[in-house]
């Protein structure tokens, strides 16, 4: 029998809990609400991802045609750079720390985060820092060396409008937001887990997001070191970077990257949590390997410190540095690989409902699987000098960046906006999204790797009239209005559901984790009481107690079980 | 244009620039020895690859058709792994890293040996926004139309004279960075004479786009006599109008960024003019070499090539026309 | 727990800040072969008198630490004073050695060895600058009688960020200045 344990409360209430919905605007300004702040990070990463794929969409019509005068070279290059940056760091980073500073909580158990008034000041620095970025626009012109602004292009003296100078600031601010959710995360899952949550208990969202955060802890500070002394070379007239004066080009590329492909799998690792919890509540089943999934994400987050070489392989570093960063990087794939099959064993044997997450989730193993292949093609260096810098890479990085990490968070909307909202989505609505998106996207960057085989290189404003190139490039570009297209869908979706969606009760897909335990949208203080935990499934256990984990032993809650 | 075609019947052949630029620049149509070995390694990889990729695809129909949920499907059976699938689910995948990590580092080693030490048969230097090749122990350099002979094991030394650029000719292999204040090299052995397309993949500015490479590899015969040609001064014979715009040429700041061995300009910073006239194209692939082209260029660099390094000088027509004259007789 | 947790986590996420701009000296100063200027120019013997005087307020920390614990209000305050005089005469010493330099026309524009060196020990003043804010802080709220709750983790976090920047100033200290004397003699 389960019984109920009193949650422990907070010793004193929380700053600005007395203020109320009445108080419109100025509650969520003032908000420090673990549930609040969480969606202010996803209305700010949907803001974001509008902004974004709009420049996409700018470029992909001066793409449309070859010689095409549309746009001019600067502006372009403007264009790239500023979207790539956008949806590195203002859509795919803050989405997933709003999912996480949303949920992390729930489904711990708790009713706040460790440091809820530092949960605020996060998400506002994050939120400027991205203004800053964009106020480039009207300073004087936006960053224009690309998102990874390699050195020496990124001095004064070949890039003088102040674009990386905001470029900079801009992303330390986020950074210091990022760095510092991180560690709070990190905190909660440590110290505010509901007594009886042992971490083999928890979630595999929240142990992705507890993997992440020690993820970016690690890597963030090589970026805004690396931050720092570009400012300096550009504000102080330094000369870490600046070649004309001493300074290495290579320095720059090994900081960067040092954050940068860890920075790959800290927006990817919680979407794979994300994944997992929608995975087992639509196949009716818990996840498969349990500890192989958590443990594939800790080998991952341990060897991303360990492959940043395979962006460098053409810089012309020695046989010895490439290879072992050649072995690194096709390791990484194996944790990975062991993931997609994780997944498909959890579908296996279940009772799949396809709502617009599961569908959501089921393209990304396809995409995922797709965008991790061409990855490792990355890892097989001579593969590499052909094809690095390519339209192939672009056609790779949105494979894993979309057909994996928006995927996943997708998935994840569509299944946790009932609870967050209260509400139903239209799932008809729902399928219109996910056919338009996924055909759009397919369209758009299958293409591209077909591109880059035929030698166009990437961040190119026009191309020559090349065979192949037209078409190529016209296919890509309609199948990025498609896209276009769906998100107005998806707009309408959410404004639909809002407005006119059924309720959605506690738990509308009866889901296994604690938030769904609560009331949807969960009320300020998240719970009062709370059943103890004997498996990773707490709500299945309690509301399917007759096939429920808890009354199984370790090894069948796991899977380890001896085979005879 | 097939790979047979000789050169010179290339060059010569009245062909409109459009065609010129049908060769399809492939990594799958490989034109070197090391290219080869890469196009191979691509091959297989590419078969694993799709193996994989059916493999899940395969799966995913399978369990998508066999377990949708039915209308009152009750809970399915609750199991949460099996240590040997588990086994396997890490097995292959390791198995498959070894098989490539033994290829790769085989062909690695194959396509792209270090540095002899020894005199480099091409320096080839990235510029905003071209490419200059200089040929050692000639006088021989010019600028993005290249020429290499076939047959032989060639040393190419890659540089960079402002930002990071980055050679590739997908069909002779490996590309390479060429980064300010290093000197990087790659080994080609071309095996078919024909006009390899290529371009600059490192974002290097605003005209990123056009620095486009165009590789003519021809036997070693007729490579010597375009070395021995492209090593002498420019000595043409010049119109009266060419004259004139030679004079215009040398009064006129043009020889503080141009060279043209034989005269005074002796600049370094734009291309080698001296035999300006013999390339089919300018501007780094951008637009045929013909003279209405150079007319416009002359007249307004950064209407025709936005963001390039040469100013805008406000010339009278008559200049112009004079100096477009001379250009094209720097045969 | 949790504020200690935190402060230990981001101390962590800190290190590897410094790492990175102790690399990027490393790679300026001592690739391919030890910078001259190391031995000729930056004044061992100050700095390291410096450098004594910052470490021991590590230890007067410390015994602030153990006198809160202890309940000594007075001893608390004074060990905590003691501790931000030494970090202010360290900065003092900072400044020195910088108008020092700056006279020899060696500023941060001058070439990539004064951009990575000023660049290091700067950051390093900041986090110490950063540190006697905070001191300062604890040291009002000591005085407003405050600090009396022998369970508050204040001092202990508080102390955590305070060793980490004496740790860090050591292990600059050893790359900066003693390192390269020790190489330079050695190769004599």
């Amino acid at each position: 029998m389960i019984t109920d344990v009193e949650l422990p409360e907070p010793e004193k209430s929380l700053p600005g809990a007395t203020v109320n919905s009445d108080q419109g605007l100025l509650m969520w300004i003032s908000s420090v609400d673990h549930k609040q702040i969480g969606i202010m990070y996803l209305l700010m990463a949907l803001f974001y991802l509008f902004v974004g794929g709009l420049l996409a969409l700018l470029m992909r019509v001066q793409l449309l045609v070859p010689n095409n005068h549309f746009l001019a070279p600067d502006a372009y290059n403007q264009l790239f750079t500023m979207h790539g940056t956008t949806m590195i760091f203002f859509v795919l980073t803050p989405a997933i720390l709003g999912l996480a500073v949303y949920l992390v909580p729930l489904q711990i158990g708790a009713n706040e985060m460790a440091f809820p008034r530092l949960n605020a000041f996060s998400f506002w620095i994050s939120l400027f820092g991205g203004l800053l970025l964009y106020f480039s626009f009207l300073a004087g012109g936006a960053p224009d060396a690309g998102w990874f602004s390699y050195a020496p292009l990124n001095q004064t003296q070949y890039s003088a409008s102040p674009g990386i100078d905001y470029y900079c600031i801009g992303l330390l601010l986020s950074g210091i937001g990022t760095v510092a959710t991180a560690g709070n995360l990190a905190v909660t899952i440590i110290t505010l887990r509901t007594p009886s949550m042992q971490y083999k208990y928890m979630p595999v969202f929240v142990w992705m997001v507890f993997i992440d955060s020690f993820l970016i802890l690690a890597a963030f500070p090589s970026l805004n070191a690396a931050l720092a002394m570009l400012l300096i070379d550009r504000q102080l007239d330094g000369h870490f970077f600046n070649t004309d004066a001493g300074g290495s080009a290579l320095l720059w590329q090994h900081l960067f990257w040092l954050f940068g492909h860890p920075e790959v799998y800290i927006v990817v690792l919680p979407p794979f949590g994300v994944l997992s919890e929608v995975f087992q509540v639509y196949s009716r089943k818990p996840i498969f390997g349990y500890p192989f999934v958590v443990g594939s994400g800790i080998a991952i987050s341990l060897l991303a410190f360990g492959v940043w070489v395979h962006h460098m392989f053409a810089t012309g570093m020695g046989h010895t540095v490439n290879s072992f960063f050649a072995v690194s990087s096709m390791l990484i794939g194996i944790p990975t690989g062991v993931k997609v099959f994780n997944w498909l064993g959890t579908m296996y044997g279940g009772s799949i409902r396809f709502t617009t997450g599961m569908l959501f989730a089921t393209a990304f193993l396809v995409e995922f699987t797709i965008g991790g292949l061409s990855g490792i093609s990355f890892a097989i260096v001579p593969i590499d000098w052909q094809l690095t810098d390519t339209y192939y890479v672009v056609a790779h990085l949105h494979y894993v960046f979309l057909g994996g990490s928006l995927f996943g968070l997708f998935a994840g909307l569509f299944y946790w906006f009932p609870k967050m909202s209260g509400r139903m989505y239209s799932e008809r609505l729902g399928n219109w999204f996910f056919w338009l998106f996924v055909i759009g996207f397919n369209l758009t960057f299958f293409v591209q790797h077909i591109l880059g085989i035929i030698g166009m290189p990437r961040r190119v404003y026009t191309y020559p009239a090349l065979a192949g190139y037209s078409a190529l490039n016209l296919t890509s570009s309609l199948g990025a209005f498609l896209m276009g297209l769906s998100m107005l869908v998806f707009l309408y979706l959410l404004y639909d559901a809002l407005k006119r969606g059924k309720r959605a009760g506690d738990n509308p897909w009866d889901g296994y984790t604690f938030e769904w335990l609560t009331s949807s949208p969960p009320p300020l203080k998240n719970f009062t009481t709370l059943p103890p935990v004997y498996s990773f499934r707490p709500v299945h256990d309690l509301n399917h107690p007759e096939i429920g984990d808890y009354k199984k032993p370790d090894e069948e809650k796991y899977g380890t079980k001896d085979i005879d | 244009m097939g790979d047979q075609n000789s050169v010179d019947e290339y060059l010569s052949a009245p062909r409109s620039y459009m065609e010129t630029l049908s060769m399809l620049p492939s990594l799958l149509r490989p034109a070197a020895a090391q290219a080869d070995r890469i196009a191979s390694l691509t091959a297989y990889f590419t078969i694993a690859a799709l193996l994989v990729l059916t493999i899940v695809i395969g799966l995913l129909i399978y369990i998508v058709v066999r377990f949708r949920a039915r209308p009152g499907d009750a809970e399915p059976e609750q199991f949460t792994g099996n240590k040997v699938v588990e086994g396997f689910m890490i097995g292959v995948p390791t198995l498959l890293v070894i098989v490539f990590m033994y290829l790769t580092l085989d062909t690695m080693a194959d396509v792209l040996p270090p540095d002899s030490g020894t005199q480099p048969d091409v320096v080839i230097t990235g510029h905003r926004y071209w490419w200059e090749a200089s040929y050692p122990g000639t006088k021989a350099i010019v600028a993005n139309e290249i020429h290499l002979p076939v047959g032989r094991r060639l040393l190419l030394h890659i540089n960079a004279a402002d930002v990071i650029h980055d050679w590739w000719v997908p069909a002779l292999g490996a590309k390479m960075d060429a980064i300010p204040g290093r000197t990087n090299h790659l080994w080609v052995t071309i095996t078919k004479p024909g006009v390899y397309e290529g371009a600059c993949s490192e974002f290097c500015g605003a005209q990123h786009a056009w620095m486009r490479i165009k590789v003519v590899a021809q036997p070693e015969p007729e490579f010597r006599d375009w070395v021995a040609r492209k090593a002498q001064v420019a000595n043409p014979v010049l119109s009266a109008s060419a004259q004139a715009g030679a004079a215009f040429f040398s009064r006129q700041p043009c020889g503080s960024c141009h060279r043209i061995r034989g005269t005074a300009a002796t600049g370094a910073v734009g291309p080698d003019l001296t035999h300006f006239a013999s390339r089919r194209t300018m501007l780094a692939g951008l637009m045929e070499n013909n003279p209405d082209n150079l007319r416009q260029w002359l007249t307004d660099p950064q209407h025709v090539k936005p963001g390039a390094l040469m100013p805008r000088f406000i010339y009278p027509k008559d200049s112009i026309n004079v100096l477009v004259d001379y250009l094209s007789s720097l045969k | 727990m949790a504020q200690k947790t935190l402060i230990k986590l981001i101390v962590g996420s800190e290190t590897i800040f410094f790492l990175a701009l102790l690399m990027a000296f490393v790679y300026f100063s001592y690739v391919p072969t030890l910078n001259p200027r190391l031995v000729s120019r930056l004044d061992l013997t100050s700095t390291g008198l410096f450098t004594v005087l910052l470490l021991s307020s590590s230890f007067t920390f410390w015994r602030a630490e153990v006198s809160f614990r202890r309940g000594q209000t007075k001893q608390l305050r004074l060990w905590l004073i003691g501790t931000v005089v030494l970090g202010i005469v360290f900065l003092f010493g900072q400044g020195l050695e910088y108008r020092t330099l700056f006279r020899e026309q060696l500023t941060i524009s001058q070439g990539t060895f004064t951009t990575s060196f000023f660049t290091l020990t700067g950051f390093h003043g900041l986090h110490v600058l950063i540190g006697l804010i905070i001191l300062s802080i604890v040291i009002y709220l000591a005085f407003l009688g405050d600090l009396d709750d022998p369970d508050s983790v204040l001092l202990p976090s508080v102390g955590i960020y305070w060793h980490f920047v004496d740790a860090v100033w050591a292990v600059v200290f050893m790359v900066v200045y003693v390192l390269p004397h020790v190489l330079a003699d050695s190769t004599l």
